[in-house]
């Protein structure tokens, strides 16, 4: 027998032996069902991980708050002696106001992330769901449905904003000047220097940002108290990615009206120190971190749909991380249109993984506990 | 002969090295493939302008994967689903070619739908040939419907497949489940697509306008089977040619008005997968349930002309937006019964759904009467439109209801608003008393008392809800009462989802009537039966009267059932309790009557003869047992009504009556035998018998007016041990193991004991006080008042 024969025939064997390890439909069908999932202490200590990160991200928006809230202070104090006559203030005192509102300032932008990146489970569990409508989702009372706040901001001058809209929003609508309400408009400080007015380049009325500041200290410190006794299930964590992911277009469409789409055009009184889709990014984050609790049990009896959707999560997080690297550091300015099509698209992959987790759910016995 | 072995070797070579490569592709699971596909063509799309190297990779992998791992299976299983994909890659390409945007997203587009539709295909056969491995790798390769707070992403696709998988359901079964979720979706993709494409355009969004023309085409392509089955091939012919001349118009720029508008009519009362006529009813159900809420909630939140709770008037307009949803799914099957009057439901519930709306915003407050009229007027609109049947297919629509509203409760919780919380739940146990707990009575009561004290005061092992939400309990407390409501509430639902057989629904009635009859027709024979000599028959009448005044009472009830119900039910076991109380009162009073008057009044009153304060006397004694009569009959009466209202909506009049009526003649025949059987005993037995029948109802009463007491949380409850006794001793004899039901009736029974040697002892004493003439002279006893058994 020649050489090449020989391997020929080697060959052919070793093909048979892997042949006859191909799965049939027959013998493969015993593993398609899926037995009763029964919590485990494993899975337990994963959700007490998300648990934990939590945690870790109220106390950091804590922390954040608290920088803001001293700033505010200081900015009131300030305002309160030149007796809340602004032009006074900025002539007489410029310098330390730039100072106090740039820590103001710094302190929202360090808060928002903290916030974005633990948003999927704040929104999500019901016992903390209400602190997303006060924080960072709630709209005015004039927006009106059950999405409006339910609280009202009392100033320390006694005027009372009822149901002004989220605190995140009425922060950053104050200490950058886009809403003429919460701002002094007699006087246009030139901050940065350059000789126009910019976006940004405004007073906040103190009292107002003492009044929203004060209550965004309250309600952090609120929740962060109610992340400590929030005791996970599966349930609340199923519930809380099938409420969420579907969001997605909710802040591709609050990016689609920001003035990072739109410029001047916008009338969008928020999303203007932080791009929504660094917001996004970060939300997916969080729900990243919700599904890792789960992983686990679900890799245990469905290892291809855990694969599968611990891989679409992190191709929809690269698919939002690359679109603002775009605009963050190549500075591209994206058209409404496209925009649109990217939207779609996201929100698309975005449905398909809810749907995946739900069939998981589904499949494992767990019924869903949804906000 | 070399080369013939070399040949013969490559040969077989190939024929092994096929199938590994087959399983090489399987192992890579539909899905991963599909949104490689997908994510590739995405990419090159956003290239095309400015980065053609990059389009052309990506354009080439998507193609790659499609001919490598979908093109084979496609060709063969659906070649004119393959034709449409690589149909589609060559327009891509050539839309890339001549830098087209919006032809590329068009071209997408159609990929992407023939993938799903050449998915679905290989799902639907693979489940025929109940190939369950290959149905559950295809069937991932899907959309979702968008989830609102009414809509999840459905999953009962993926458990059918479990369900053949494991044998529980028959392939025809699961090929149904999977074509209702399938279609389902799909036709919602469609309905979303054709909504988003107007506005695309009004933006000048061409490539937007382009793409979503094509997902309309290719969407309506998946759902063509099921358009044909309905419409026939003609019809089916025109639809495609809507959908095309659609795509043509997006894709020249054209005015979309007309072609949209021939789509709609094309569109008009088609479901892909239509509603089975458990599901209609059930959204029958939910509709009409969650439109009388509507103004319920809104009047608490209204007063005067303002909005005094903002928390109610959302709630109103969950509800509203709750009818809206069932409303939508049920509007094409309306449309063919009276299309004008669907149109007008239609234009009303948005109407209200603005008007609630305004009030939200802060606007002006519309007229709480002005909601009421017009929820009203909708009820009665939607009810004439339907078809009778699905009124009378069961109380699915009330659980998703009563899962709401704790919805409801539990998110008033979290706002530490308990007043609403309590508020949501009694509305959710006012539905479930006037909907499913008629049936639970008989099918299975213990469930009912379950559910009881999960709603109420129950203390072991968990705290019912309104015992947690008066002491303003956690939102973990709560939370888990509400898990363990739900999960008795799904077993309840389980259950009666399996009996709605006319007959046993007509056994059901008897049952309740027969049980709730019982107790007072002992009460009202043993007394009447009592009363047979001349001077106490009189007193018969005022307890025939109380008996008709109740009858009346409880016909007037029925009448007026619908809106009554609606209005009592959420103080139904408050109402029962104090009914319950007075029926007691009366019957402690008549029981105290009872055995002085027949051992010692009549002596005392012979012996004093003063007339004047027997008669005042005699004028409450008719009232009590006016009072009497009227409470033992109404106190079930008003129960009996609020259970058969409800079993008359499972099924229907006819059949309830047929079951009250037998059930009303086997209490009567009680009655009626209990009656001659004391009738014919001597006087002194017949005494007996009778206090010793009424002392055992008195004792029925009081444990279960005691445990409704406990129910309401009017009366503290301690158990005795953790063991439950079988709920048949609490629903036909009030016993219940708690200490204040046990010691009640201890007492009661102590009272009744007492009484009987209280007034033998005064008897004795009175007789030897009539055996000393020198004390007191008696006058003689009339002959015609002793009773025959004493002569």
């Amino acid at each position: 027998m020649s050489q090449p024969t020989r391997v020929y025939i080697s060959l052919i064997g070793l093909l048979f032996i892997l042949s006859a390890c191909v799965p049939t439909a027959s013998n493969s069908i015993a593993s398609t069902t899926t037995p009763p999932f029964v919590p485990t202490s494993a899975s337990k200590a994963e959700l007490d991980r998300v648990k934990t990160y939590v945690e870790g991200k109220s106390d950091g928006l804590y922390a954040s708050i608290l920088d803001l809230k001293n700033a505010s202070d200081r900015y009131y104090e300030l305002a309160k002696a030149a007796n809340f006559d602004y032009p006074t203030l900025w002539s007489g005192q410029s310098e330390e106001v730039i100072e106090i509102l740039g820590k103001a300032r710094s302190a929202f932008l360090a808060a928002n992330p903290q916030y974005e990146q633990m948003e999927g489970v704040v929104a999500g569990i019901p016992s903390l769901s209400q602190y997303d409508l006060i924080l960072d989702a709630g709209v005015s009372g004039a927006d009106g449905g059950e999405d409006a706040v339910p609280f009202d901001l009392t100033l320390p001058n006694g005027t009372v904003l009822s149901k002004p809209g989220n605190l995140f929003e009425v922060t950053e609508a104050t200490l950058w000047g886009t809403d003429p309400v919460y701002t002094i408009t007699t006087i246009h400080p030139d901050f940065n220097r350059n000789g126009q007015v910019d976006l940004g380049d405004s007073l906040p009325d103190a009292a107002v940002l003492k009044g929203a500041v004060d209550a965004f200290e309250k309600y952090t410190g609120e929740l962060k108290e109610a992340a400590r006794t929030w005791q996970p299930t599966e349930s609340e964590a199923f519930g809380a990615l099938i409420a969420n992911i579907p969001t997605f277009s909710d802040f591709m469409e609050g990016w689609k009206n920001s003035h990072f789409v739109m410029g001047e055009a916008s009338n969008e009184r928020g999303f203007v120190a932080t791009s929504r889709l660094s917001d996004l990014g970060d939300n997916i984050l969080s729900w990243q971190k919700i599904y890792s609790g789960l992983s686990p049990a679900v890799k245990s009896q469905l290892p291809e749909m855990d694969a599968q959707i611990t891989r679409d999560l992190e191709n929809l997080h690269q698919y939002v991380a690359d679109l603002y690297v775009q605009e963050s550091q190549q500075e591209k300015r994206f058209t409404p249109e496209e925009v649109d099509m990217l939207n779609a698209e996201g929100q698309s992959r975005a449905m398909a993984i809810a749907g995946q987790i739900a069939q998981v759910a589904a499949q494992l016995g767990i019924s869903i506990e949804v906000e | 002969m070399r080369r013939a072995s070399r040949l013969l070797l490559h040969s077989i070579l190939v024929v092994l090295l096929v199938p590994l490569a087959q399983v090489h592709s399987a192992s890579v699971p539909p899905l991963q493939t599909a949104s490689e596909i997908r994510e590739n063509l995405f990419d090159a799309q956003m290239r095309v302008s400015s980065d053609p190297t990059g389009v052309e990779a990506s354009l080439a992998a998507a193609r790659s994967a499609y001919s490598e791992a979908f093109a084979p299976i496609f060709q063969e299983a659906v070649p004119q689903v393959n034709g449409r994909a690589m149909a589609g890659f060559d327009a891509a390409a050539q839309s890339f070619s001549q830098g087209q945007v919006a032809g590329f997203a068009a071209a997408r587009a159609q990929i992407w739908t023939a993938i799903l539709a050449g998915s679905y295909t290989m799902v639907e056969q693979a489940v025929r040939q109940k190939d369950i491995v290959t149905a559950q790798a295809w069937l991932p390769v899907r959309e979702f419907r968008t989830t609102t707070r009414f809509s999840r992403p459905g999953t009962s696709a993926t458990l059918a497949l479990e369900a053949l998988a494991q044998g529980t359901m028959s392939s025809n079964e699961a090929l149904l489940a999977v074509r209702a979720d399938l279609f389902d979706t799909y036709q919602a993709e469609l309905t979303e697509v054709l909504h988003d494409l107007p506005a695309a355009d009004s933006q000048g969004f061409a490539a937007r306008r382009e793409e979503l023309a094509a997902l309309a085409e290719g969407y309506f392509l998946i759902l063509a089977p099921s358009y044909a089955q309905a419409n026939g091939d003609i019809a089916l012919q025109n639809a495609q040619a809507a959908f095309h001349d659609l795509r043509f118009a997006a894709g020249t720029g054209q005015n979309l008005s007309m072609p949209l508008q021939r789509i709609d009519e094309t569109l008009h009362n088609f479901r892909a997968a239509p509603l089975t006529p458990a599901e209609q009813s059930r959204r029958a159900g939910q509709l009409l349930r969650y439109l009388s809420l509507v103004p319920v909630e809104y009047n608490r939140g209204v007063k005067s002309g303002q909005v005094i709770h903002d928390f109610e008037i959302q709630e109103a307009i969950t509800f509203h937006t709750g009818a809206m949803a069932a409303f939508s799914d049920l509007e094409n099957l309306l449309d063919v019964h009276d299309s004008e009057a669907t149109a007008q439901a239609r234009v009303q519930l948005e109407t209200l759904g603005q008007q609630l709306d305004q009030t939200a915003r802060g606007g002006e407050v519309i007229p709480g009467v002005l909601i009421q009229d017009q929820a009203d007027g909708l009820t009665q609109l939607l009810t004439n439109t339907m078809p009778p049947e699905w009124a009378q297919g069961g109380s699915a629509g009330d659980f998703d209801v009563i899962l709401s509203m704790l919805d409801q409760m539990e998110a008033a919780v979290l706002s530490k608003d308990y007043a609403a919380a309590e508020s949501a739940r009694l509305e959710a146990y006012a539905i479930m008393e006037v909907g499913p707990e008629a049936r639970l009575m008989s099918f299975a009561p213990q469930l009912k008392l379950k559910l009881e004290d999960l709603f109420w005061n129950s203390q072991t092992p968990d705290k019912g809800l309104a015992y947690l939400i008066h002491n303003q309990a956690s939102y973990q407390e709560i939370k888990s009462t509400r898990a363990r409501l739900d999960q008795t509430l799904n077993e309840a639902q389980t259950i009666l989802t399996a009996n709605t057989a006319p007959m046993a629904v007509a056994v059901n009635a008897g049952m309740i009537m027969f049980r709730e009859g019982l107790e007072a027709v002992i009460i009202l024979a043993s007394l009447m039966s009592s009363m047979k000599r001349t001077e106490e028959r009189k007193y018969r009448k005022p307890m025939w009267l109380g008996t008709i005044l109740a009858f009346a009472a409880t016909i007037l009830t029925w009448v007026l059932a619908h809106d009554l119900l609606q209005s009592l039910a959420r103080y139904g076991e408050k109402l029962e309790a104090v009914v319950s109380i007075i029926a007691i009162v009366m019957l402690l009073i008549i029981m105290n009557w009872f055995f002085h008057k027949m051992y010692w009044t009549e002596w005392i009153a012979s012996f004093h003869a003063r007339k004047r304060q027997i008669i005042s006397g005699e004028a409450g004694l008719w009232l009590g047992l006016v009072a009497l009569g009227f409470t033992s009959v109404f106190r079930e009466g008003f129960e009996t009504v609020l259970f058969l209202q409800a079993l008359v909506l499972e099924s229907s009049l006819s059949v309830v009556i047929s079951g009250v009526v037998a059930a009303l003649a086997a209490v009567c025949l009680v009655g009626f035998v209990t009656f001659r059987l004391q009738v014919n005993l001597p006087y002194k037995k017949m005494l007996v018998f009778t206090g010793i029948l009424i002392g055992a109802v008195l004792l029925q009463m009081i444990g279960a007016t005691v445990h409704v007491f406990q129910v309401v949380g009017w009366l503290p409850i301690h158990a005795i041990g953790a063991q439950q006794l079988p709920y048949w001793l609490g629903t036909w004899f009030g016993i219940y193991t708690t200490w204040e039901g046990v010691v009640l009736q201890a007492l009661a029974g102590l009272f009744v004991i007492g009484s009987y040697y209280l007034a033998e002892g005064l008897k004795h004493k009175h007789r030897s006080i009539r055996t000393e003439p020198d004390k007191v002279e008696l006058p003689p006893r009339p002959a015609q008042k002793l009773s025959p058994s004493r002569k």
